[in-house]
């Protein structure tokens, strides 16, 4: 009997570790988005995006378009706590596809290892959320961003 | 010999597992509809409806919507709106319960917004009905909401910040549920009811600023299409949804002053735009055709 528990385990071992090869994380949807919505107030609740974040052997982009309306005061909220490696967040006008875009926020700017913050705007029919994604040197793992927009 | 004999069973038993684990979304559905407050912490791996995608959408809400579009002035007709007694017909699907889901909410907000609290408040239930038969009771019963609402009925801040409540929680446990494709069918479902009632409401009273409203709305339809093509395979209606919607994209697009905007590549001022009553006909025909394709 005790010569079976060395293999079995070692069984077992693979396969917890082939579930997170495949990227799988403990997301807290609930817990990072009531994060989020207490820092919206007083702007009343409108979306949420959780993102997941693959860091591979490359930086990487992970891009979110937010439609919003024109003439409406917006917040968006990032909560960042359920990343493993901090990520850099650049909000713009355009898609990364186009050429002439312009660079409207930076979590670089405020500090490159917040994992709370908020950025407000108006005027905009649309912004695009950039998440940076810095290259992984100890294999491949992942994590959960989340943002969450309010108008009033 | 035994060593091998049990470890090949085992094997088997855990690969079968894991197999289980990553392709039944409807047993995944079902578990957490089982599992009540249990559910709050999920593996939120990629599922296997939202592929790793490097872009994603993030739809407003139906919420929203009304609250711009009350703005433009827009009265409150009750006609236009979904029969709320119709939401028993449609638990047949993932699709009509999801797009069905949409339209009340979008219903509801349209009532909120005009003050109309007794009839939000049966919306609500509507929502809350349909809202089961996708396993988000949890959101409508948690925190006294119906009772909240009641005590709150006459002031508007409270109420819109009530039914917000709701709406958070029921993105989170579309989220937990691995549901993410039914959201982004109950937005088209939301959206072709505000863009119906919108249009009803400007071929009527011919109001500028409704009809920079309903322009306004008609601009998301590129951004849903987007995100209904990230989930196409996820239901079989899907695809058609999308040609629907494509097909008003379209329409919305050959709007003269629409094209000429897009194609010197200016920022729309809807306010500032002439659209003649003939370049809305066929997008009037095309939402109706869409709507009436949801609710019945």
């Amino acid at each position: 009997m005790k010569k079976m528990i060395k293999p079995l385990f070692s069984i077992i071992m693979v396969f917890v570790l082939m579930a997170f090869q495949n990227g799988d994380v403990l997301c807290n949807a609930k817990e990072l988005k009531e994060k989020a919505s207490n820092a919206l107030d007083p702007y009343k609740y409108d979306s949420a995006e959780l993102t997941r974040i693959l860091y591979k052997n490359k930086e990487t982009v992970k891009e979110v378009e937010v439609p919003l309306f024109i003439g409406e005061k917006y917040r968006i909220v990032f909560e960042l706590e359920a990343l493993p490696k901090q990520v850099e967040v650049q909000i713009y006008n355009k898609n990364k596809d186009s050429k002439n875009r312009k660079l409207l926020f930076s979590s670089k700017d405020i500090g490159a290892d917040k994992k709370e913050f908020q950025f407000e705007i108006s005027k905009a029919r649309q912004v695009y959320v950039d998440y940076i994604v810095p290259p992984s040197e100890e294999g491949s793992y992942s994590g959960c961003a989340v943002f969450m927009v309010g108008y009033k | 010999m035994t060593l091998k004999l049990l470890t090949l069973p085992c094997l088997a038993l855990m690969m079968l597992l894991v197999s289980c684990n990553g392709n039944s979304e409807e047993q995944k559905n079902h578990e957490s509809l089982e599992e009540g407050d249990s559910m709050t912490v999920v593996t939120d791996s990629a599922s296997s409806v939202t592929e790793d995608n490097d872009v994603t959408y993030n739809l407003p809400s139906a919420l929203q919507i009304a609250y711009v579009f009350k703005k433009s002035g827009a009265g409150f007709v009750p006609s236009l709106l979904n029969n709320k007694s119709n939401a028993s017909k449609y638990n047949t699907g993932n699709y009509k319960r999801a797009t069905n889901f949409g339209i009340y909410s979008a219903d509801l907000a349209y009532c909120l917004f005009n003050k109309k609290y007794q009839e939000s408040k049966e919306y609500l239930k509507a929502c809350k009905d349909i809202g089961s038969y996708l396993g988000l009771n949890q959101a409508f019963e948690s925190d006294n909401m119906a009772q909240r609402f009641d005590k709150n009925i006459a002031n508007e801040d409270s109420v819109v910040k009530i039914v917000s409540n709701v709406q958070l929680k029921t993105d989170v446990m579309f989220e937990q549920n691995k549901q993410k494709h039914i959201t982004v069918v109950a937005f088209a479902g939301a959206w072709t009811e505000s863009i119906y009632i919108a249009i009803e409401i400007y071929n009527k009273d011919k109001n500028k600023k409704v009809l920079a409203s309903l322009l306004e709305q008609l601009l998301l339809s590129e951004t849903i299409i987007k995100a209904l093509k990230s989930h196409k395979n996820a239901e079989p209606e899907i695809p058609a949804l999308i040609a629907s919607i494509e097909k008003i994209n379209a329409e919305f697009t050959s709007i003269a002053s629409v094209k000429l905007a897009m194609e010197k590549d200016e920022e729309m001022d809807f306010n500032a735009m002439s659209v003649a009553d003939s370049e809305l006909t066929a997008i009037t025909e095309s939402v109706k055709a869409l709507r009436a394709g949801m609710i019945n």
